[in-house]
């Protein structure tokens, strides 16, 4: 919690880097790592463990880039903060890696909720749980040599990564991809290109 | 823990895991690029010069590697001195194509104060006649020159786009995305998201350059054949296709047009038909609303092509009396085949009648909403074909929607190249 939260201080990195985590990378580099206790390089997703932190506390807590704030928590079956809770929107993806397609973690999304379970209101904040696989759990288990770690021990670890949907967020947006404007004047292009009869 | 983490693009080191180079246009612009103006030495060396000329998209990907880690876009200096011996113009030609610059010079600010200026390219395959246009999109960043020089007087002379033919200039390069293949990632994960910025950068005045370009007509050198053959049925499917695809999804559907469903044809058909005029009129409308150009309104209501190219697709429906959109998508593949309405419609074009753009260079549209208020935007659309008024009048988020919806189809069925039985396959 009190790790210095900013990248720049952290990770020595000339202008225009940011950290864009594939879905890979967080669950390979940075999950796993962190549940077979090695060190994880860089150090920048602080661990809020399961303090009841609402979306909106995240700010300064967790890793923030772009709108999207990055945190290790563990697995629990409710998800309570100080003002709502976390509902599973029943939406699971595998994480695999690019090189093998081997499934290495599940990635769970949740909406955030105000008020008590099960009658909170519905708010644009989304959270992608990413969890080990059981598979991969249990084989790096056996092969990082870390059998003295239970597996409830080696599996209890989740990345969250939270955002508001449909924000605002186009300070990340500029000129990485087309606008429809671009777009329009690309067809347009093809439009005059093509000479009729008149 | 400070790490000491060094990057070195020959495959020393690495970016740390889950970085990306994702610099912002500003820091492209007062970052590197100025520092490669003034010959400052840029700590790392992460934006490589490129010869233009002499690099294919593709080869620039593969130099322009920043790491291993997997990247959608690639950055280098490219230095702007070769001309054509007849002209002024920058000559980007490669041994396999070419780059043609698309749309309008976009200014970039830093702080509120203009700093440069964004020039967006496509890459065409083979020679200027024939080319055909690939998905390779170049963003080439200018600094001004008055940032440069710090001579005051040449403000006027920036404005004007005069003078940029020489110098260093910081270049992107990604590959289009095709809409559709966003969307079908279910829901909208960081890196997806980014891409749906669909209002984005809709500063004002564009649509101005919009309907210049469309009222220009003339005919230029390349890819008449390819075109040809793509651009006029396929965009009315997409937005079936789109909302298909969405139905169960959370997010970004939000954003897109639903269109009106053709339970009863009789109502909804044969109203569409009666405000058949109405797509171009509704534009229009706003238009009036906000200046005088009466003329050009009647001109456009008593041009007998007048009827958009959208709604004629709505028209025959009603003839045919057909009761969905998956019927309607028979149709128009059908049509596709016949290939006989392609030269009607793009009369709407290239007609020298409908001058409404080319006489008034001025014609003030408004301002179209920033994606903040997108949702807003939406729910407006959807109020309007609820009610099966499908293109209302006097409605002006439905007449600016109904022209976006209508462009973003026809850019978005360039990339995807597919024939439309395969949408009808999709919607069985």
């Amino acid at each position: 919690m009190g790790d210095n939260n900013n990248i720049n201080n952290n990770v020595n990195l000339p202008p225009g880097f940011r950290f864009y985590p594939t879905d890979e990378e967080l669950v390979v580099h940075f999950l796993h790592r962190k549940a077979s206790l090695l060190p994880c390089h860089p150090d920048v997703i602080p661990d809020l463990d399961l303090y009841p932190f609402d979306p909106w506390q995240l700010q300064g807590r967790a890793l923030e880039e772009g709108n999207q704030w990055y945190y290790y928590s563990r697995r629990t079956q409710n998800r309570i903060t100080n003002n709502g809770y976390w509902m599973p929107m029943g939406m699971e993806e595998q994480v695999v890696t690019s090189s093998s397609n081997k499934r290495v973690g599940v990635k769970k999304y949740y909406v955030f909720l105000i008020g008590d379970a099960p009658n909170g209101s519905k708010t644009n904040w989304i959270m992608q749980e990413y969890r080990l696989s059981d598979s991969a759990s249990s084989s790096s288990r056996s092969s990082s040599k870390r059998k003295s770690h239970p597996k409830s021990e080696h599996s209890r670890w989740v990345i969250c990564r939270v955002y508001e949907r449909d924000e605002d967020d186009g300070e990340d947006g500029d000129g990485i991809e087309l606008s429809c404007l671009d777009e329009v004047f690309l067809s347009l292009d093809d439009l005059d290109e093509v000479s009729l009869p008149n | 823990m400070p790490d000491n983490m060094s990057i070195s693009v020959n495959g020393q080191s690495q970016v740390p895991p889950g970085f990306r180079f994702h610099p912002t246009e500003e820091e492209l612009l007062q970052y590197y690029l100025r520092k490669k103006v003034s010959y400052e030495k840029i700590d790392l060396d992460v934006i490589r010069d490129v010869d233009l000329n002499k690099l294919e998209p593709w080869d620039i990907q593969e130099k322009c590697k920043i790491g291993t880690t997997p990247q959608n876009d690639w950055y280098f200096f490219s230095h702007k001195d070769k001309k054509y011996p007849t002209g002024t113009r920058t000559n980007r030609a490669t041994a396999a194509g070419f780059w043609k610059a698309t749309g309008r010079d976009k200014v970039i600010y830093s702080n509120g104060k203009r700093i440069g200026m964004r020039k967006t390219l496509v890459f065409y395959k083979g020679r200027a006649p024939h080319g055909q246009k690939s998905d390779w999109i170049m963003h080439e960043y200018r600094l001004d020159d008055n940032t440069t020089t710090s001579d005051a007087n040449l403000v006027s002379n920036v404005i004007g786009d005069g003078g940029q033919e020489e110098g260093w200039v910081v270049c992107r390069i990604f590959k289009k995305k095709n809409h559709l293949k966003t969307l079908d990632s279910p829901l909208g994960s960081g890196e997806g998201r980014r891409n749906h910025h669909l209002f984005d950068n809709c500063d004002e005045g564009a649509l101005e350059q919009i309907l210049q370009q469309m009222g220009r007509g003339g005919c230029k050198e390349e890819n008449y054949e390819a075109n040809y053959n793509n651009n006029n049925y396929g965009r009315f499917t997409r937005p079936y296709e789109t909302s298909l695809n969405n139905n169960g999804g959370y997010n970004n559907n939000e954003r897109f047009m639903k269109l009106p469903s053709l339970e009863s044809p009789k109502s909804t058909s044969m109203e569409n038909n009666e405000n058949n005029n109405e797509g171009y009129h509704a534009i229009i409308q706003v238009d009036v609303a906000n200046d005088h150009h009466h003329q050009h309104h009647n001109n456009m209501v008593n041009n007998p092509l007048e009827a958009s190219s959208s709604s004629m697709v709505i028209a025959s429906c009603g003839d045919g009396g057909l009761a969905n959109w998956v019927a309607l998508d028979r149709l128009v593949a059908s049509q596709l085949n016949g290939q006989t309405e392609t030269s009607r419609q793009l009369a709407c074009f290239n007609d020298p009648t409908m001058g409404y753009c080319t006489n008034d260079h001025d014609l003030q549209l408004p301002t179209l909403r920033s994606s903040s208020s997108t949702s807003s935007l939406s729910t407006h659309v959807r109020a309007t074909t609820s009610t099966t008024t499908y293109i209302s009048p006097s409605h002006e988020y439905a007449s600016e929607i109904d022209l976006w919806n209508f462009a973003r189809s026809t850019s978005s069925l360039l990339s995807s190249s597919e024939p439309l039985c395969h949408v009808s396959n999709t919607s069985a």
